[in-house]
């Protein structure tokens, strides 16, 4: 792999990309016909007295209020705007990215777009040609590149802009606010890019509003309020300066403290299957191996329901970044996220990633999946979550091996009070494969199936202490307490079932036990592993002979699971992390 | 200034383009408009003198005088009034970097005389067909051209970096143009003038450097017409007098851009 220096140096002394010395701007004052004009916006100062030197290779961000000047700033180093007193030089050609490509025609396609905007920003005929591939290959445009711009929303303006920007040579590059505008894809793709010109030494000024993007990216921060540089340094002393300068002022913005709240949701899905297989992130690690570990420690990506697995992950970094956070995703083929552990919802703080290599485990000492396939993502994140440096998406193939015909998501363990017969029974039914066949069900959700003369007369959640609820926490216990009616017409080839779903309808697990003419059922789970959200809890008694449910409620009685612990995914698999090599 | 225009000639092409693309995209006959709009206009002012007010020139046939008239001042006067507002309507393009301003104003004049060409050649034709022939004058055709366009150039770009600062030069602008065509011999003789206006008054109208375009235009395509206005002035004095307009409009565009070109984007801004 090549890496590249960090910082563009030669012999030892870094080159002055961007030298200001006291510059200061003012607009000129457009007369009004009202004659009781402000007499002292005469005297208003865009900038005041700005001096400062960015180096060859650095990333500048730049911070402020609405109105701080920023724009003004960044449009008199980009040399579109010239200042009122001062001096500016910029070594080598600069470009700018402002106003979300304002300067594109809405009558023109994107491509005939592309060539006028490039020859303004100073390219030749030639070197567009050259470079139209890559300018509409990174635009992800597609056919849209021959629409006219004017059916062009935001976010594709941005993606033309910034392609077309970034696909010339320039030494300097400006970008104003408009980064936000793209998509998180997008936005990452972009990051990507910039990250890649700092490491080929060239020089990036940036205003934002995302401080977490400015303690991300920049080497430096400038804090301007009102015209006046108040501050200019390192990152972080930028962005506490910022902050305690919004504080000052009638609302109070941030640190923000966070309290220790229950959780009620936790994302059930992954964003979009059809980006598995890709690699995403700005690299600044790059994860280099990921292998699954069997029971016996060895490699194996297929293993059994209920045994443990360790993935290590080995990576590399290539620049030092702090704060990383270290995150596996465990995905169903269908999407359905299964179970996403990472580094900072588990409480790891790891300071800094020094460049080399290093890699990390995780291990689930019982992996309680239900036979089937699945992805594996693995991502390196910064601090926030905002940004991977790396990440791998559905990369990684898991197989569980195992018939699973009803699609269950999951195998815990529950308790079912069985008498020697009933279990005789049940070992039946398992050789006989008369299982209750949850796909009779299908479509009849929120239905209830009740035959005469057999009745469910109430179902029951308790926790531990026996008290009824129906908000539970993750881990803990659960009790179903079922009592039917009419059972005595039933013979023992009835089968109890009880059926746990998402509530949008994805079968968690699934229980079946004998019915003995019992009338209540106690079913315990003494730790149920769901994840906060939503579900649903169907009761059937199936007949093992005829293959019908004879008694169903499907997805009726509402289940709802809160956890005091961030978490992505449907259950929770404990788990434990090894950080290791730095 | 001239080394910066040949530098970036692939993006006066660029902008040029854009003009031409952007002004016949939607229409439905597109670009022949360019031939049919001058044309309507030509027929309009037929009707109106030769029909109805029944106005002669003894110079040439009314019809190919009107339009060498019209053409002509058609393409000068669309060129300023486009590229008069032409910095004010694109300082978004502007703002993007720091490229020199005139080569906007300067992409519109190219645009209009793309325009323009095609209705002179059809001008050429029309006067070659109905008298018989054309004078050894039109050798000088492409010098008239570039003297005009030169001419229009500048003062497309003197006007269009005033109006950033003073807005109201537009409606002044729209007046003194109509002037000036009232005052060049368009569709009116020029021994017209000479029989109403006292000698002094006549003579410095002969100096009007557009009269003095039009007249070189019409001497160079229209077959015995230089015969008629030799009397008047000689075709040397005319290409001295419009020469010397072109160079002094150039110095005047270089001075005024020299000085401007810091603040325009500031006014550029709101």
């Amino acid at each position: 792999m090549i890496t590249y220096p960090t910082k563009a140096v030669q012999d030892n002394i870094q080159l002055k990309a961007i030298l200001l010395d006291s510059v200061s701007k003012k607009y000129p004052l457009v007369k009004n016909l009202g004659k009781d004009i402000n007499t002292d916006f005469e005297d208003f100062w865009a900038l005041k007295d700005a001096s400062f030197e960015v180096y060859k290779g650095e990333i500048l961000g730049i911070i402020g209020r609405n109105g701080a000047g920023k724009t003004t700033l960044l449009n008199i180093i980009a040399g579109v705007l010239s200042p009122t007193q001062g001096t500016v030089s910029v070594n080598g050609r600069a470009l700018g990215l402002f106003n979300l490509g304002v300067g594109f025609q809405d009558e023109l396609t994107g491509r005939e777009n592309i060539f006028l905007n490039g020859a303004i920003l100073g390219a030749s005929r030639a070197e567009l040609e050259e470079k139209l591939d890559s300018i509409v290959e990174f635009s992800e445009l597609g056919d849209f590149i021959n629409m006219p711009l004017g059916s062009y929303s935001q976010g594709m303006r941005l993606r033309l802009g910034f392609s077309i920007v970034t696909n010339l040579d320039f030494d300097i590059l400006v970008i104003d606010e408009v980064l936000a505008v793209g998509d998180v894809l997008f936005q990452n793709k972009c990051f990507q890019k910039l990250m890649d010109f700092r490491r080929l030494g060239k020089t990036l000024i940036i205003t934002t509003q995302s401080m977490d993007l400015i303690e991300r990216l920049c080497d430096k921060a400038l804090l301007l309020d009102h015209g006046h540089l108040l501050f200019y340094g390192d990152t972080l002393g930028g962005i506490n300066r910022y902050r305690s300068l919004l504080n000052t002022e009638k609302f109070f913005v941030g640190p923000v403290q966070k309290e220790r709240e229950l959780i009620e949701d936790t994302k059930k899905w992954a964003d979009d299957i059809s980006g598995w297989g890709r690699e995403l992130g700005t690299k600044e690690v790059m994860i280099e191996s990921v292998e699954f570990r069997n029971k016996f420690g060895w490699r194996s990506n297929t293993i059994k329901s209920g045994e443990p697995l360790n993935i290590r992950v080995d990576f590399n970094a290539r620049d030092s970044v702090k704060e990383p956070h270290f995150g596996i995703a465990i995905f169903r083929n269908d999407g359905v996220y299964c179970y996403g552990p990472n580094t900072a919802f588990d409480g790891y703080s790891i300071a800094e990633l020094k460049p080399g290599k290093g890699y990390f485990i995780l291990n689930f000492p019982k992996l309680l999946l239900a036979p089937g396939e699945y992805r594996i993502s693995v991502a390196i994140w910064d601090k926030n979550e905002t940004l991977a440096f790396n990440y791998h998406e559905g990369y990684y193939k898991l197989t569980i091996m195992g018939n699973n015909s009803t699609n269950e998501l999951l195998k815990f363990s529950f308790k079912f009070p069985l008498t020697r017969h009933s279990y005789k029974l049940l070992q039946f039914f398992k050789r006989n494969d008369s299982f209750p066949d949850i796909n009779l069900l299908n479509n009849r959700w929120g239905e209830c199936i009740e035959t005469e003369g057999l009745r469910l007369v109430s179902i029951k959640l308790l926790d531990g202490f026996n008290k009824e609820k129906n908000t539970f926490m993750t881990n803990g216990t659960v009790k179903l307490k079922i009592d039917f009616d009419g059972l005595r017409t039933l013979d023992h080839n009835s089968c109890l079932w009880v059926g746990i779903f998402r509530e949008d309808a994805i079968y968690c697990q699934g229980i079946a036990a004998p019915l003995q003419r019992i009338k209540n059922f106690v079913i315990s789970f003494p730790k149920l592993p769901l994840l906060p959200g939503s579900y649903r809890i169907s009761i059937g008694i199936w007949d093992t002979k005829v293959k019908r449910f004879l008694i169903c409620h499907h997805g009726i009685y509402p289940l709802k699971i809160v956890f005091d612990h961030r978490d992505h995914g449907t259950i929770y698999l404990k788990h434990k992390w090894h950080i290791g090599g730095h | 200034m001239i080394k910066e225009i040949i530098i970036r000639r692939n993006l006066i092409r660029e902008l040029v383009l854009k003009n031409l693309k952007i002004r016949y995209s939607k229409s439905l006959l597109g670009f022949l408009w360019a031939f049919l709009s001058p044309f309507l206009i030509v027929l309009i002012f037929y009707l109106v003198f030769s029909l109805i007010l029944n106005v002669k020139t003894e110079e040439a046939p009314f019809i190919l005088y009107l339009m060498s008239g019209v053409f002509t001042w058609r393409f000068f006067q669309d060129s300023l009034m486009c590229s008069m507002t032409s910095l004010v309507d694109n300082k978004n393009l502007i703002r993007e970097s720091n490229f020199p301003h005139y080569l906007i104003p300067l992409s519109i004049v190219l645009a209009n005389a793309i325009v323009f060409l095609p209705s002179l050649f059809i001008l050429l034709i029309a006067s070659l067909v109905s008298l018989k022939g054309l004078p050894i004058f039109v050798l000088f055709l492409p010098f008239i051209l570039v003297i005009h366009l030169v001419i229009s150039i500048g003062l497309s770009i003197i006007f269009s970096v005033l109006y950033v600062k003073w807005r109201d030069i537009k409606y002044i602008l729209e007046v003194v143009l109509l002037l000036l065509f009232y005052l060049t011999p368009a569709f009116y003789s020029i021994r017209l003038v000479k029989s109403s206006f006292p000698p002094p008054l006549f003579v410095l109208y002969l100096y009007d450097p557009f009269v003095c375009i039009l007249n070189l235009y019409r001497i160079s395509i229209l077959k015995g017409f230089y015969v008629v206005v030799k009397n008047e002035m000689g075709i040397i004095s005319m290409f001295f007098i419009t020469v010397g307009v072109a160079i002094a409009v150039l110095g005047l565009v270089y001075y005024l851009y020299r000085k401007n070109k810091n603040s325009i984007n500031d006014y550029l801004s709101y």
